[in-house]
């Protein structure tokens, strides 16, 4: 604990604020704030400071950061971070005006060449919007499922792997997509099993993977019915999982893993040639 | 050389701390665009001095620590001064989720922040905001706690005052 005798008044009280005296100081000032109007008014008036400092802080954290920097990270060097930017994967949902700019966002890294994807948020420099799978309710209700489910240790499927033919019939009818549950052994991800989900109010497939460290990834799809074809793969982040979405034949994919897995276009790309 | 699954969560934790790292970044910069140059520039020397990193502690500490260090070293070589740095706010978009209203208040109060003098915001940050003890705080910074402790009362009666005069000129 740290000794402040013979310290200006504020920097005691501010150390008192954040208990960094020792018990002896801490009683010294207890007492002289019960019989000092000013001493009072002072620690009012530092612990005001702290408390707007605290929420303006607190926006900072909403401001963009690179994507490419985050890409830079999870996948090695390669991409200039300053040539890209977006907001952070980890705030809270936005409002739909700002959807627009997250697609066209997305729109400028294909462009770019990237491999896919952005974060959450908003960006400049942007191109035209692309229909894409995440301006829909459905990826929400598909991210909120996989967050849910994939924590169940005892119950993370609904049939389990071991009953693929069972799951292929069973979800083929539910969801009325014809698939095949894709092999990814040699990507390291073993078959747990499958749900049927409700997203968007429409019954959607999930199919449950777990790799050598035990991390949960799934495939999710249903059926749009609006016939959209994109051979495009568009990866979004969300905190720490991260998207890649494609569509096919009136069919809306996405693959779920942990953001930091730099394969995980390369694994949607494997499920999308064998599903 | 660190196995793949410990490079694997490293790089996960340091992607999840971007945010707070710019944050912490711009404390320093005072301006957005260093802050993230410095943010790469971190990155980039953290993940390859990864196996330097122990596993115990606040990974943000470590990496706080070397921003620090890089910022030091840079203004060394620039010999940038502090002083009219501050461009955070110039940008095109603002605030996504709040109205144009609420969007400038929040600018304002933040540039009114990064105005503070050097070191005020980045000692408020540390101890303030994200609970650094003053010793840690100290360890980050490079800097005694004695200074710790008075940027920190500084820092928050200046606060106050922004208050008090936010309060003043919204009434």
């Amino acid at each position: 604990m740290l000794q402040t005798k013979g310290l200006a008044l504020e920097v005691r009280l501010s150390a008192y604020i954040d208990g960094e005296l020792a018990e002896s100081e801490k009683l010294e000032l207890d007492a002289l704030l019960a019989r000092d109007d000013e001493a009072r008014a002072l620690l009012a008036k530092l612990r005001s400071g702290s408390a707007f400092g605290n929420g303006a802080f607190e926006n900072f954290l909403h401001d963009p950061v690179p994507l490419a920097l985050v890409r830079q990270i999870k996948q090695g060097p390669g991409i200039n971070p300053k040539s890209e930017r977006v907001t952070t994967a980890s705030l809270p949902r936005r409002s739909a005006r700002i959807w627009p700019r997250i697609l066209a966002a997305s729109t400028a890294l294909f462009l770019l060449g990237g491999a896919a994807g952005f974060i959450l948020g908003s960006a400049t420099d942007f191109a035209e919007p692309m229909n894409q799978a995440d301006d829909r309710p459905w990826i929400d209700d598909i991210v909120g499922s996989h967050r849910i489910f994939s924590r169940q240790k005892e119950h993370l499927v609904e049939v389990p792997g071991t009953r693929a033919a069972e799951i292929e019939t069973w979800l083929a009818a539910s969801v009325g997509v014809s698939f095949t549950v894709p092999n990814l052994d040699r990507k390291g991800l073993s078959f747990e099993g499958a749900r049927l989900l409700a997203a968007n109010g429409r019954p959607a497939a999930q199919l449950v993977y777990r790799d050598r460290e035990a991390e949960v990834f799934t495939i999710c799809f249903l059926k749009q019915g609006d016939g959209q074809q994109s051979d495009e793969f568009s990866e979004t982040i969300r905190g720490d999982l991260g998207l890649v979405s494609w569509q096919r034949e009136g069919v809306s994919f996405v693959m779920i893993g942990p953001s930091s897995d730099p394969a995980l276009q390369d694994l949607a790309e494997t499920v999308a040639a064998n599903i | 050389m660190r196995p793949a699954a410990e490079m694997k969560d490293f790089r996960r934790d340091l992607v999840s701390l971007l945010p707070k790292l710019r944050r912490f970044a711009i404390t320093l910069a005072r301006n957005a665009n260093d802050a993230d140059d410095l943010v790469q520039e971190v990155c980039e020397r953290a993940i390859a001095r990864s196996h330097l990193w122990n596993g115990e502690g606040r990974l943000e500490s470590w990496v706080y620590a070397m921003t620090r260090n890089l910022w030091v070293d840079e203004i060394r070589k620039r010999k940038v001064r502090s002083a009219g740095a501050v461009d955070v706010f110039e940008r095109d978009e603002p605030h996504v989720e709040a109205t144009a209203e609420k969007a400038a208040y929040a600018n304002q109060v933040q540039k009114m922040i990064l105005s503070m003098p050097e070191g005020l915001a980045s000692v408020f940050l540390l101890v303030n905001v994200e609970g650094h003890s003053y010793r840690e705080t100290a360890e980050i910074l490079g800097i005694p706690v004695g200074t710790v402790m008075s940027r920190l009362s500084t820092a928050r009666l200046r606060l106050a005052a922004m208050l008090s005069e936010n309060s003043e000129r919204r009434a």
